[in-house]
């Protein structure tokens, strides 16, 4: 997926995700697929903020209202896009470290509640089971599409397949540690019925009587996290709208995208329950199938077809 | 000007958040819990009972005693006691005798009562996974008789009884069981939940004559061995004696001795001291029957020696490893067989072993474990290593030449 996506970006340098459909596909159909893709950003962003939200009020602040969290976010997030993709990754790379040393120490110090057996037997459930049980994280690696806008922005284009991949296993790695240790903390019965298991993993670390109270820590990863992803996705939305519009500078669209992601952020899910079904069972089919490969294969295929774009990558 | 504008704005939003935060809980507006019991009433109904820490108590105890000797004893606590539907239920109509916010966080231990707990806990546990406020680390105990009793007792080397219970369970010495490995075996098939029996006994006792001015005795809420659960359901205890057992065949010993009789003088003893101990089980499946066959292996310390025997001598050695190993393995036979005989429940998750192997047979089983394992033969195979002999050879005390 993450070739794809690159394979498409490097044929078409200096364009974005949301301006070589059109050359590929023509104007109108160009403009649709651009449009759509405009949606699922949007979506996107509302179901990762609206889940970071939820994270927050369930475990910590269950009497504030959402709007309180939204209205915070997303003025962050629009003085982020304000100042653009380089503010934004210049500030990532501040929080990266230390996110990423954070998530390492919880395992780490976690370890002793760990039982090697609650992960043994592995593979029982049989195939069927779990190709359909990898949807919803291979649904959330695909999401490297985002990957399609910042190509042109990249200092050195010719490392973006690099890049990609490694930012995909990072992740990966990252993720596997994660699930891993959590399941041999609670076992897989337990781990299926916690809406936030991490959360409940961090909460029983206790060594020596007074490294208590993890779970701040990943309270402010997840903050940390969620408002970064958020800006970034703001900024994502503002720009792809503003080409779509055909508009020269992207800054007048980032008050009525905030307004939009508001009001979605806000109507997106009746409560947690919906929201919890949704994205273990809905959205991963829906956006891997049409957005991360679908669409993306579709227009490379086209592009090769049909010759436009130069060869590259 | 648009940016005087936006900066005023971002100035008054700030000033509303100054107040504080939406879900704040000030210290001084909080009750905070230090035990949970949960009781069930003839009617059905759940009797919630907290013992909840008086902050300003705790801080005078700290002082050291400023209202003079033999003062009034000032409670620590204050314990409450409610009823309702659910749990959160009467936690609400308590609410009408705190004057403070409960808060569930600092929980150190949740008593099951007696009734409660044959009734089946499932029906009263939720509560402590749903909400966010009470800890996965919570330790988690059975009472024999109410769960009430215990929370309302005294403990005079801890500041409240909670407290004390949760420290003998942190202790390791008897059965200890935190909330998320009690949910752990209720929620995974091939296992049966345990908790410690806690029960109060006049243990201990005050001293001289300043103290004298109550009795000498007084009840302390205390461990006396485990309870047995099938599913949700209390169906047996296990004595102090078999609790050992339990641990042994749980790969749950951190410490503890082992006491033989002497091999030439029968009437004295010896004991060893655990310094570690690792159990593995290995299950077979013949298609009709299971089996297991349990390896325990001990690292022990020699730490106390009533008899004259040379333990230099390996012949001596040999023969002191093998009676130990039997003290051992009549232990974990006793605990094993009242579970599997008497009570006819897994608690030692011999079952969790068998689905690790047979993966295949298991779906077929786990409906009936239980009865399965009733069935099934159990091997225990214990060996005992002495790794040291503290600080002497051989003893000291006693006149040369008159070892043998």
């Amino acid at each position: 997926m993450a070739r794809l996506v690159v394979g498409l970006g490097l044929r078409f340098p200096g364009k974005t995700l949301f301006q070589y459909p059109e050359i590929i596909l023509g104007k109108a159909a160009g403009k649709a697929v651009a449009l759509l893709y405009l949606w699922w950003f949007f979506q996107n962003c509302a179901e990762n903020y609206r889940s970071f939200i939820s994270f927050l009020a369930v475990s910590f602040m269950p009497e504030t209202p959402l709007m309180v969290f939204v209205a915070f976010a997303l003025i962050m997030a629009s003085y982020g896009a304000y100042y653009g993709l380089e503010v934004i990754a210049r500030t990532n790379q501040l929080f990266l470290p230390f996110v990423i040393v954070s998530v390492v120490l919880l395992f780490f110090l976690s370890v002793p509640e760990m039982t090697v057996n609650n992960l043994l037997p592995v593979f029982e459930a049989g195939m069927i089971h779990l190709v359909k049980s990898t949807a919803a994280p291979l649904a959330w690696f695909g999401e490297v599409v985002t990957f399609a806008v910042f190509i042109p922005y990249l200092n050195r284009p010719g490392q973006a397949h690099r890049v990609a991949l490694f930012g995909i296993l990072g992740t990966a790695a990252i993720y596997e540690m994660t699930v891993i240790g959590i399941i041999a903390i609670f076992s897989p019965a337990l781990t299926a019925g916690y809406l936030f298991p991490v959360l409940n993993g961090a909460r029983i670390i206790h060594l020596a009587n007074f490294l208590e109270r993890m779970e701040l820590v990943l309270v402010v990863i997840w903050t940390v996290a969620g408002v970064m992803r958020v800006t970034l996705l703001h900024w994502v939305l503002v720009l792809g709208s503003a080409q779509w519009l055909g508009l020269k500078d992207y800054r007048p669209m980032i008050l009525p995208v905030a307004v939009i992601l508001t009001a979605l952020f806000m109507l997106i899910h009746k409560g947690i329950l919906e929201e919890y079904y949704f994205l273990a069972w809905v959205w991963p089919l829906y956006s891997l199938i049409i957005f991360e490969a679908g669409l993306p294969f579709l227009l490379l295929a086209v592009a090769a077809i049909r010759g436009v774009g130069g060869k590259s990558g | 000007m648009s940016k005087r504008v936006a900066f005023l704005f971002l100035i008054i939003v700030l000033l509303g958040l100054t107040g504080g935060c939406w879900s704040r809980k000030e210290l001084s507006e909080t009750a905070i819990i230090l035990g949970a019991g949960i009781d069930r009433e003839p009617d059905g109904k759940v009797r919630l009972t907290l013992q909840i820490a008086r902050p300003a108590a705790f801080g005078a105890t700290e002082g050291g005693g400023g209202g003079g000797g033999g003062g009034a004893m000032v409670g620590t606590v204050w314990v409450v006691s409610g009823t309702g539907e659910t749990v959160f239920d009467a936690q609400r109509n308590l609410s009408l005798q705190v004057s403070r916010r409960l808060y569930w966080s600092h929980n150190i231990i949740l008593i099951f009562g007696e009734d409660a707990s044959r009734q089946g806990v499932r029906e009263v546990i939720n509560f402590f996974s749903r909400s966010p406020q009470p800890r996965e680390t919570m330790w988690v105990g059975v009472a024999k008789g109410k769960a009430e009793e215990l929370l309302t007792s005294h403990s005079a080397m801890e500041k409240s009884s909670a407290q004390s219970l949760g420290f003998l369970e942190r202790m390791k010495a008897g059965l200890f069981v935190e909330y998320k490995d009690f949910i752990r075996d209720l929620a995974c098939p091939g296992t049966n939940p345990v908790a410690p029996r806690l029960e109060l006994l006049y243990r201990g006792r005050h001293e001289g004559p300043v103290m004298e001015l109550g009795p000498g005795y007084h009840k302390e809420a205390v461990l006396t061995g485990a309870a047995v659960f099938k599913d949700d359901r209390l169906v047996g205890w296990l004595d102090e004696s078999e609790t050992r057992g339990l641990l042994w065949l749980r790969n749950l010993i951190k410490k503890g001795a082992v006491t033989v009789p002497s091999l030439n003088e029968p009437e004295k003893k010896i004991t060893m001291e655990i310094i570690r101990s690792k159990t593995k089980v290995d299950p077979y499946y013949d298609g009709e029957k299971a089996s297991f066959e349990v390896q325990i292996r001990v690292d022990g310390m020699l730490i106390e020696q009533q008899s004259k025997e040379v333990f230099t001598d390996p012949e001596v050695m040999a023969a002191l490893k093998k009676s130990l190993a039997a003290d051992v393995e009549r232990k974990a036979r006793s605990a094993l067989e009242k579970a599997r005989d008497d009570y006819a429940v897994d608690v030692f998750g011999f079952g969790e072993a068998f689905h690790r192997k047979y993966k295949k047979e298991w779906p077929a089983l786990k409906e009936y474990w239980d009865e399965e394992f009733a069935r099934s033969d159990v091997d225990i195979a214990v060996e005992v290593r002495i790794r040291q002999s503290g600080m002497q050879a051989g003893r000291l005390s006693i006149r040369r030449g008159a070892e043998r």
